[in-house]
């Protein structure tokens, strides 16, 4: 289990107390600025709290070799500088540096259907084929690892891609989560994506957890509403049993 | 195939170096020197006590250079980095000036240099600022070099044997004079320090997509930043120190090596060492016979060479910027 214990790291964040099981999906929202990013650096041990603890089983991440923390958690970074001369195959194949082992670079590539940006060079692809390519990489890292307990952290997976790409991405990395038992965290901006793959949720809020939990219950309108500042409206459709919310016009007095 | 591109290189360096050796003897006479010792010793003499080591040594700085660029454009993910240009070599030749005009030899001047070319790095990579933009690198290595070069200068205008001639030697570098002694050092220091730089290829890959995919995919940053960036200093330093400063192979030996084989640091880190050696070997007989009987500091046919390339690079740098600013 990865945990954050009352964590506190400059201004960005305060009292964060979080826990990623495997397996799980747990989708991370909140305003632009919220600490997310942050959050996300804690749990991969990039950066360490002021105060409190980020663990992996009880074992403080900071305790730990960079290659340890390798074999139990791999990262989608948001900003990841794309290395426009390397191939999609010589990028997939650094997730397998720490292991070496080529079946689970062929894995990750089927599990994101990339076979045919292997060839081609990262600075020919779109953003959305760099983002796959990149996500590989990072899965091709964990199912090398012989560990037990692997997590998955993405940081925004879904920013540079259309609706149905980002939709599609979300439900295999669900899938991915369920079946290699893979803790997932995922850094989402789209509150609807979360709505429809997240396990839990935790909503953020200028460097506070304001609410974490099962999806239902965190969502609810009336707490989105204030964190984002909107107006919401909450659709049902009720042969699919899915709610999505749109943000309404401000209301003028 | 990705190997070929390897063997033809080396195949290339023995006839480079073949040529290095004999061209210009009187042709005959030179070889016959080398297989018949009691015909024409001073002829045999030139070859094994002059050329030889002048070639040796021109390959092992040639390689040492770019091992030393390759390392330093993959570690500052910058493609117009070389050791020249950031101020390493400026710093090293300052420093090694200083050390023997305080007397030091072999080692301890070596020692030095390395100190001053470390010493010079940091200070560019300071002014830059750590994320800065690969020009931004470049126009303090500017600085650097400026400043470096007219402290040079001005050491050796104040020494009481002082000459242009010397400060000529540190700026441009030369071959013409090294002896066994620092062959020998330059082809033993080559070995552990490519292999060394080599190894960490993967390290060297990961750094393209930041350094925060590297730390995560398990490489501790900090350790091997400074593992790479002594090494290249390190090698830098040793060439400075024996030949002054040689511009420029450093960047282009890379870059031709990435053009033939790809981006990969596995085959980059192998393959530029040979086009380096290659490199200045070619450009030091140029220097040797282009005036000849005179001779040109070395470090002009590189430059002459170099220069046109790194305007290249410059402009394909500048322009990929702008486009990402759109």
């Amino acid at each position: 289990m990865l945990t954050i214990e009352h964590a506190w790291l400059d201004t960005r964040l305060q009292d964060i107390c979080l826990e990623l099981h495997p397996g799980e999906v747990l989708v991370l929202i909140g305003p632009n600025g919220a600490g997310k990013s942050s959050l996300l650096s804690l749990l991969s041990g990039l950066l360490s709290p002021d105060r409190g603890r980020s663990m992996l089983n009880g074992k403080p991440l900071h305790q730990l070799s960079a290659a340890r923390l390798a074999r139990h958690r791999a990262v989608l970074e948001q900003r990841m500088i794309a290395a426009p001369e390397f191939t999609g195959s010589e990028v997939i194949a650094m997730g397998s540096y720490g292991h070496g082992q080529a079946d689970a670079t062929a894995t990750a590539v089927a599990l994101t259907g990339v076979g045919e940006l292997l060839g081609r060079h990262l600075g020919t692809l779109s953003g959305g084929e760099a983002q796959r390519v990149l996500l590989a990489r990072a899965l091709a890292q964990l199912l090398g690892s012989t560990e037990d307990e692997r997590y998955l952290l993405l940081d925004e997976p879904t920013a540079a891609l259309d609706i149905g790409t980002a939709d599609g991405l979300m439900a295999q990395v669900g899938r991915i989560a369920r079946e290699h038992r893979i803790g997932v965290l995922a850094v989402v901006h789209d509150i609807n994506l979360a709505l429809r793959h997240a396990n839990r949720v935790a909503l953020l809020d200028r460097g506070r957890l304001v609410a974490c939990g099962p999806t239902a219950e965190v969502m609810q309108v009336q707490r989105l509403e204030t964190v984002y500042g909107v107006r919401l409206a909450e659709l049902i459709h009720d042969e699919q049993d899915l709610r999505a919310f749109i943000p309404l016009p401000p209301q003028e007095n | 195939m990705p190997y070929r591109p390897a063997v033809f290189t080396l195949i290339l360096l023995a006839l480079a170096l073949l040529a290095g050796l004999l061209l210009d003897a009187p042709f005959g006479h030179a070889l016959s020197g080398l297989l018949d010792q009691t015909h024409d010793p001073l002829a045999r003499q030139l070859l094994l006590e002059l050329r030889l080591p002048r070639v040796l040594s021109a390959a092992s700085s040639g390689a040492l250079l770019a091992c030393a660029g390759a390392a330093i454009q993959f570690q500052f993910r910058n493609a117009l980095a070389e050791p020249g240009l950031i101020g390493v070599s400026g710093g090293a030749a300052l420093a090694a000036a200083l050390a023997l005009e305080a007397g030091f030899t072999g080692g301890m001047v070596v020692m030095t240099a390395f100190a001053g070319g470390v010493s010079a790095l940091w200070l560019t990579w300071r002014l830059a600022g750590p994320h800065s933009p690969a020009s931004q690198l470049i126009l303090a290595g500017v600085a650097i070099n400026a400043l470096t070069g007219s402290l040079l200068t001005l050491l050796i205008a104040t020494l009481p044997d002082g000459s242009l001639r010397t400060v000529t030697f540190w700026l441009m570098g030369s071959f013409a004079s090294v002896d066994w002694r620092q062959a020998t050092l330059l082809l033993l220091a080559l070995p552990p320090i490519w292999a060394l730089l080599w190894r960490r290829w993967r390290y060297l890959n990961l750094l393209q997509l930041g350094d925060a995919a590297t730390f995560h995919a398990g490489y501790p940053l900090v350790r091997e930043r400074r593992v790479v960036v002594a090494l290249a200093a390190l090698a830098a330093s040793l060439v400075v120190a024996n030949c002054g400063m040689i511009g420029f192979v450093g960047l282009m030996a890379p870059h031709l090596a990435r053009l033939l084989i790809g981006a990969d640091a596995r085959r980059v880190m192998l393959l530029s060492p040979l086009l380096g050696a290659l490199l200045a070997v070619v450009a030091d007989t140029v220097s040797r016979l282009a005036i000849a009987p005179s001779e040109l500091p070395v470090g002009v046919i590189t430059s002459l060479a170099g220069a046109p390339f790194f305007l290249w690079l410059l402009r394909r740098a500048l322009s990929g910027a702008s486009h990402a600013h759109d």
